[in-house]
């Protein structure tokens, strides 16, 4: 059953307020989620004051220009800054999104910033996504081609080509740079990701499904149709409207379901 | 440790975007749908009883508090019903980008409202 509350350890207090005492025309406000594992205290909200003049303009700039100078302590993930990592996925006013890719100057107000939403907080806005990534590997996320022996001598050493149409499947299913902005932007994720795989990860099964250089479609298509793995998905939608790359998940496993219903 | 790591907030501080309020609301019409239909086999077993029957009906059917709960309910057919529909398409994977889920939702909206003014002022 689902528990719409938070449990007791993880109910947000109240934090600490840094001011900013230089500078009190280009404030911006940041209201960050903050926990520390080192201290057995509950998470709470801190508010950083930056001058916006002197930040670049996103979200991630500000979090560094925080960072670097007014609190070393605050912990998240980072890498690319242009988006084609996914390490800086956060819940960014109100959605999940890249703080690369998200200009500060799209929020109205001061910028709430969370962690991805209900998952287990390593540090501050640093989630732990190893369930995530266990449930990728359980879809087998790599080519998988019969064994040569059933298959002719001559395709033993001849490479396996692709025409561009087939290569066109692809489109929209290969980009995704596994942020799980979707995944945990989901409900019925929240509710049952212990055995729902979520968008994200059926975003990549479909990926594999599609690929017409693997000789598995089936048997992937038989692997996910499962009440659980598969049908948690209610078209919700909130995976669409959260991926910041612009794909969608929710098109994709539609695709998934029409494809079980057609070819099994 | 792992047990002690704390759940990050979900539900109180995800927007309420459209996306999803139209998915909950279904339900939420739904569930009422099934509850209410109960009722209102209830309420026209009355004109099936005996006629002394028949005036509770009548005074039933003049509160003006119980109409008020029909229009309601009245939206809520119409409401579960389109977007049933907007659900019927997405099951073949018809309008599933965003724009379209947009569209299609206000076009829901649009069509619950006309629908139950029409019902209830017009016929």
């Amino acid at each position: 059953m689902a528990e719409f509350t938070l449990p007791k350890n993880s109910i947000v207090k109240e934090g600490i307020y840094h001011k900013n005492y230089k500078n009190l025309e280009n404030i911006k406000k940041l209201i960050i989620y903050r926990w520390d594992p080192e201290n057995n205290e509950n998470p709470r909200l801190d508010t950083y004051e930056i001058d916006q003049k002197k930040c670049g303009p996103m979200v991630l700039d500000a979090l560094m220009k925080i960072k670097n100078e007014i609190d070393p302590t605050i912990t998240f993930r980072r890498s690319c800054r242009e988006g084609v990592c996914g390490s800086c996925a956060m819940n960014i006013d109100g959605i999940n999104t890249l703080a690369c890719l998200k200009p500060i100057g799209e929020v109205k107000g001061d910028i709430k910033i969370y962690p991805l939403p209900h998952m287990p907080i390593i540090k501050d806005l640093v989630p732990d996504l190893s369930k995530a990534y266990n449930q990728l590997e359980s879809i087998k996320p790599w080519l998988k081609r019969k064994k040569y022996l059933e298959n002719n001598e001559s395709n033993k050493l001849e490479e396996k080509k692709q025409s561009p149409k087939d290569r066109e499947k692809l489109d929209g299913q290969w980009e995704c740079v596994l942020c799980f902005c979707c995944t945990t932007s989901c409900p019925s994720y929240w509710w049952n990701s212990d055995e729902y795989l979520g968008p994200a990860v059926l975003l990549q099964a479909a990926r594999w499904v599609n690929d017409s250089r693997d000789s598995e479609r089936k048997n992937r298509l038989k692997d996910i149709n499962d009440s659980m793995k598969l049908y948690r998905c209610h078209s919700i939608m909130n995976c669409t409207h959260s991926c910041p790359k612009g794909l969608n998940p929710a098109k994709a496993i539609a695709d998934l379901k029409k494809a079980i219903v057609t070819e099994l | 440790m792992r047990s002690n790591r704390p759940l990050s907030p979900h539900l109180s501080i995800y927007k309420k975007i459209l996306t999803s309020v139209f998915s909950i609301f279904h339900r939420f019409t739904g569930i009422s749908l099934s509850i209410g239909s109960i009722l209102i086999a209830l309420w026209f077993c009355l004109f099936a009883l005996l006629p002394s029957y028949y005036f509770v009906f009548e005074i039933i059917s003049a509160n003006i508090f119980f109409r008020f709960i029909l229009f309601i309910w009245t939206i809520t057919i119409f409401y579960h019903l389109f977007n049933g529909v907007r659900y019927l398409y997405w099951s073949f994977g018809i309008g599933m980008d965003l724009n379209s889920v947009y569209f299609s939702a206000y076009m829901v909206l649009f069509l619950t409202m006309l629908s139950s003014i029409l019902v209830w002022f017009l016929l």
